[in-house]
């Protein structure tokens, strides 16, 4: 099988990645459980953890890297914590369901959207702009768009939710691994991330870099105040409680350590080349379009198309017959198929990691000119 | 007798442990006695009478936060200092 969808979860990872796992299984059982071996080692290695993903997210406290179950625990605990009843929120126009669902959970929440087109970055500053004059409690906004790949430009939506003094929170989901993010220099309230897309680690881990504080959603042991009936008031014990996931904490740390040695700019060229290869064979299959950045510098490695007539969900199925794995629908992500105008039906998407190659991408276009 | 510093959490006594290590002090992380931990649970990194010096200087050059020094032994009761 030619595995193309690395936006849900990269297939392929460093064999370093589940020799980890089976050591931490092994030889390790829970942080702070005692001063014997197997704990001691458990904490050492989420300690590494923190530590790696501080120097690869410009963070200056490690204990601000909280362990999550994924991207969405992370999102759910920021949007919890920053958007209270009742707040204004501007969003990206190109969310996930991860966002926008736990918002319509938050009573009266008033959620507007900057509007502009796909890969119109100056566009989308520009409404922004006006949208944040007229007042905003809070800013979600995606670094890319899981469905199109669109880098929003986040450098300067933090710069401009600085100066606003507005809080903003960072869906990091597409681009840790392959984008710079400096928590630091943006100065955002929260960035989260999973474990499992472009850090390469296991299912079942992720991120969530916090700048000061969020509310739980989970009470329970911490190892830490045990006598106090109210979480600690501090990082990272205060959104960790119960026994941690240890084995995949180890397997994302050899997912951090992979990223960092290959380094992401070589991970994004690489997957900016097989888009780029993809797109190409596409557009000129008939009737089909592709939706591609005129500005290279605005995608990264996913790419979605759609063929005149064929509906995405029998197409991606017909290319699943032919052993190329790809993501049809909607993508769990509405918000962003309605920005684009493809909410009918949604689109194909395909999407790349360090480990596909070109022939990889010659025999998708093979088995696409079969279909069309 | 040694010294304990205390620590908020594991993650900060691990810290606090690994940068005095770094600097050539031995350090031990520990649970901190519950004379001295109302709260219950938490993590001290345990110190030699002849390290206390250098591990101030290491600390106020790291800025790493700890909740107090303690001074005193596994048979005695635990006291504050001010270093």
């Amino acid at each position: 099988m030619i595995y193309l969808d690395s936006a849900a979860t990269t297939l392929q990872k460093p064999p370093a990645v589940a020799r980890a796992m089976a050591e931490a299984v092994g030889t390790m059982t829970s942080p702070g459980r005692g001063n014997y071996g197997p704990s001691s080692r458990a904490s050492r290695t989420l300690l590494a953890l923190r530590e790696k993903a501080a120097e690869l997210f410009g963070m200056s406290r490690p204990e601000q890297v909280v362990l999550t179950h994924n991207a969405t625990h992370g999102l759910n605990l920021a949007v919890k914590t920053m958007v209270r009843p009742g707040a204004r929120v501007l969003l990206s126009g190109w969310e996930h369901n991860a966002v926008t669902r736990p918002l319509a959970t938050i009573p009266g929440v008033r959620v507007r959207t900057v509007e502009a087109p796909l890969f119109r970055p100056k566009q989308f500053l520009e409404d922004l702009d006006r949208k944040l004059r007229e007042g905003t409690d809070g800013v979600i906004c995606t670094h890319v768009s899981n469905v199109f790949g669109y880098i929003l430009p986040v450098d300067e939506i933090a710069a401009r939710c600085r100066a606003a003094s507005v809080p903003l929170l960072v869906d990091a989901s597409q681009s840790a691994g392959v984008l710079p993010i400096s928590m630091d220099d943006w100065g955002a309230d929260f960035v989260a991330m999973p474990g499992h897309k472009g850090l390469y680690g296991p299912q079942g881990t992720g991120l969530l870099l916090v700048r000061d504080t969020a509310l739980p959603l989970l009470e329970g042991g911490t190892g830490s105040q045990s006598r106090l009936q109210t979480m600690p008031d501090f990082l990272p014990d205060r959104l960790e409680a119960g026994t941690h996931n240890i084995p995949g904490a180890a397997g994302l740390l050899a997912g951090l350590r992979f990223v960092e040695k290959t380094g992401p700019s070589a991970i994004l060229r690489h997957e900016r080349a097989l888009l780029a290869r993809a797109a190409a064979g596409l557009v000129r299959l008939p009737g089909v379009t592709v939706y591609r950045a005129e500005d290279p510098g605005c995608q990264c490695g996913v790419l979605s198309f759609r063929a005149k007539g064929r509906d995405p969900g029998a197409l991606a199925d017909a290319l699943a017959d032919r052993g190329i794995a790809v993501r049809s629908g909607l993508h769990c992500a509405p918000l962003a198929h309605a920005s684009a105008g493809t909410e009918g039906e949604g689109t194909v998407r395909v999407s790349f990691s360090a480990f596909n190659t070109a022939w990889e991408v010659d025999r998708f276009l093979e088995r696409m000119a079969g279909l069309v | 007798m040694y010294y304990l510093i205390m620590c908020r959490s594991l993650t900060y006594a691990q810290r606090i442990a690994n940068a005095l290590e770094s600097a050539g002090v031995g350090a031990r992380i520990l649970r901190s006695p519950a004379e001295i931990s109302p709260s219950g649970c938490s993590y001290s990194v345990r110190l030699s009478p002849r390290s206390l010096t250098k591990a101030m200087t290491v600390l106020k050059h790291t800025r790493l936060p700890y909740l107090g020094i303690y001074v005193g032994s596994a048979a005695e009761h635990w006291r504050e200092v001010s270093p």
